[in-house]
């Protein structure tokens, strides 16, 4: 088990956001987390960064209890995020937000090859190394912000509304993007509002509805699943 | 490249001569006139570090100079030591002080930020007013240099340079070190500078204390020319906000840049208040509202652009939505 998430009770002061939360993610998956706005998707992510500490419950990683870290030695271990909005600096170069993704790496002989390994990945980015990312499109900026995620050497990497004002084609390349990452050894939690998108390409899947784990499954028969197909993807 | 690099070598080298000999050629007026811009200089550019650099900007670092005054002339007023002692302790001294203040004011953002600078620099203001190390509101005077008129006047304006020149060659050091990458993504955007694992807390604290330690070394060299400090211009809001005009009219977040303010800016102002005595900060207010609104990045991009027509100018407004 590479991500176990145990009976996670979460909140915000005295209002409690997240219920009794299990998840796991294991190693080579690629998970589907999915939801509407404000089931607590990205409440759990703070969790899991860090950037939030439980009421209860218990975050293990890799057999360790990261539970109340903080989120700088979260990504040492191995757990990087691309966020939502992609959040990339604006002001730097593409290569220069890819360095900064291997900003905790203290083997720096490795640098090296592994941008030119993420640059294999992303070719496009390769073409724009030198520009600035706030000139790029949407669509780039998300490739930039994953691949200065996959500079952080990551064992999980949680991609957080990935889908977000895109257009569907592009959509569709970033997620060849991620099952390339993928085979390359790299697990994956997808967090999403596009549940189609998400367990179509997911091996695993949770459905979180009010801070709740509303059901969950394999990718396939969620998506069979009734009370799926009328709640999420209106058919 | 390569060629381009040498050009700018050659051109700073010129630059830096006239300036080491200037004074040679110049009377004790004007001498005196270079040493406030280099002081200025070296302030400005010291808070380009906090402010221009990792984009937390401090409305409160005359606080750093007036530590850094207030420690030579106790060092050496109280304590009889040299000003080469007196110096190193007022950089340090006020190095020391940022991390010490930076660790609590460094978490707030923006707005907070320059207001608890701000209360910071004037609570600075109430102790020192009130202490009686630092003799209070009647000021402490400090052992006059044992040199010549003329010799005087070389003395401050070369330990200005030498210190602006260290000042400057430091920031370019750390800057091209991984530190420098970490204080522009934490300008650019904090929370994903944390998420691929910058210690934002360090980075932040390393950057106040560069540009307390170099504010505080001005703040020396200050009192020592002085031979005189008051709490009041020690710790005056007024320097703080010189610093950050300077620093904004040469280009923030530009090595250059507040160098070039600095110039300009006590040139402008010098010549200004020849030509009208009473209204002078009238217009001068005026020249800087109008650099800002049309070049908000800074004299420095007007010259490494090589733009200066009517369009660099629209383009400005444009992109800043003015």
């Amino acid at each position: 088990m590479l991500l176990d998430i145990k009976e996670l009770n979460v909140g915000y002061g005295d209002i409690q956001v997240l219920w009794d939360i299990n998840l796991q993610v294991k190693e080579g998956q690629v998970v589907a987390l999915v939801g509407a706005n404000g089931a607590g998707k990205s409440t759990l992510l703070k969790t899991i960064s860090g950037l939030l500490k439980p009421y209860n419950g218990s975050i293990i990683f890799q057999g360790e209890d990261i539970t109340s870290m903080p989120s700088k030695e979260i990504v040492a271990k191995g757990i990087i995020q691309v966020p939502e909005g992609r959040r990339l600096f604006p002001g730097m170069t593409v290569e220069e937000n890819l360095m900064m993704g291997a900003f905790r790496r203290k083997e720096s002989k490795n640098i090296k090859p592994e941008l030119a390994k993420v640059y294999k990945i992303f070719p496009r980015l390769k073409e724009r190394r030198q520009q600035k990312t706030g000139s790029l499109s949407g669509g780039e900026q998300q490739m930039c912000a994953f691949a200065r995620g996959l500079m952080g050497n990551p064992k999980l990497i949680i991609i957080d509304e990935m889908s977000l004002g895109l257009a569907p084609l592009i959509v569709d390349d970033l997620i060849d993007n991620v099952k390339e990452i993928n085979r390359q050894g790299t697990s994956v939690l997808l967090v999403e509002q596009d549940v189609q998108l998400a367990l179509d390409n997911s091996h695993y899947g949770y459905v979180l509805s009010t801070g709740k784990v509303q059901m969950q499954g394999n990718s396939l028969e969620l998506l069979r699943n009734q009370e799926i197909k009328e709640i999420y993807l209106g058919l | 490249m390569e060629k381009k690099k040498l050009q700018y070598a050659l051109i700073g080298g010129f630059i830096l001569l006239i300036v080491v000999l200037f004074p040679l050629v110049s009377n004790n007026f004007i001498i005196r006139f270079g040493t406030d811009i280099l002081m200025f200089a070296i302030m400005a550019s010291a808070w380009n570090i906090i402010g221009g650099y990792t984009g937390y900007a401090s409305f409160g670092n005359v606080v750093f100079f007036g530590i850094g005054g207030y420690i030579t002339a106790i060092l050496m007023e109280k304590a009889g030591m040299h000003f080469a002692v007196a110096y190193l302790a007022a950089g340090f001294g006020a190095a020391l002080f940022a991390v010490l203040i930076g660790l609590p004011v460094l978490r707030l953002h923006g707005h907070y930020f320059a207001i608890a600078t701000l209360g910071v620099a004037e609570a600075m203001k109430a102790l020192v007013q009130n202490l009686e190390i630092t003799e209070g509101n009647s000021g402490i005077y400090l052992p006059m240099l044992d040199l010549s008129i003329k010799g005087q006047y070389y003395f401050f304006f070369y330990m200005m340079l030498g210190t602006l020149i260290l000042t400057l060659l430091l920031t370019y050091l750390v800057l091209n070190a991984k530190l420098g990458y970490s204080l522009i993504a934490i300008r650019e955007d904090e929370d994903a500078a944390n998420s691929v694992g910058i210690n934002t807390t360090l980075s932040k604290t390393i950057a106040f204390a560069l540009s307390g330690f170099f504010t505080g070394l001005a703040g020396s060299i200050y009192a020592y020319q002085q031979a005189f400090l008051k709490p009041g211009p020690a710790f005056s809001v007024q320097t703080t906000v010189k610093m950050i005009v300077m620093a904004v009219f040469g280009g923030m977040g530009k090595l250059f840049g507040p160098l070039i303010g600095a110039f300009s800016i006590e040139i402008i102002s010098e010549t200004l208040s020849n030509y009208f005595l009473v209204a002078h900060t009238l217009f001068f207010g005026t020249v800087v509202i109008l650099a800002i609104v049309f070049t908000p990045k800074g004299l420095i991009d007007m010259i490494t652009q090589r733009k200066f027509g009517i369009s660099y100018f629209l383009e400005n407004i444009r992109e800043h939505r003015i």
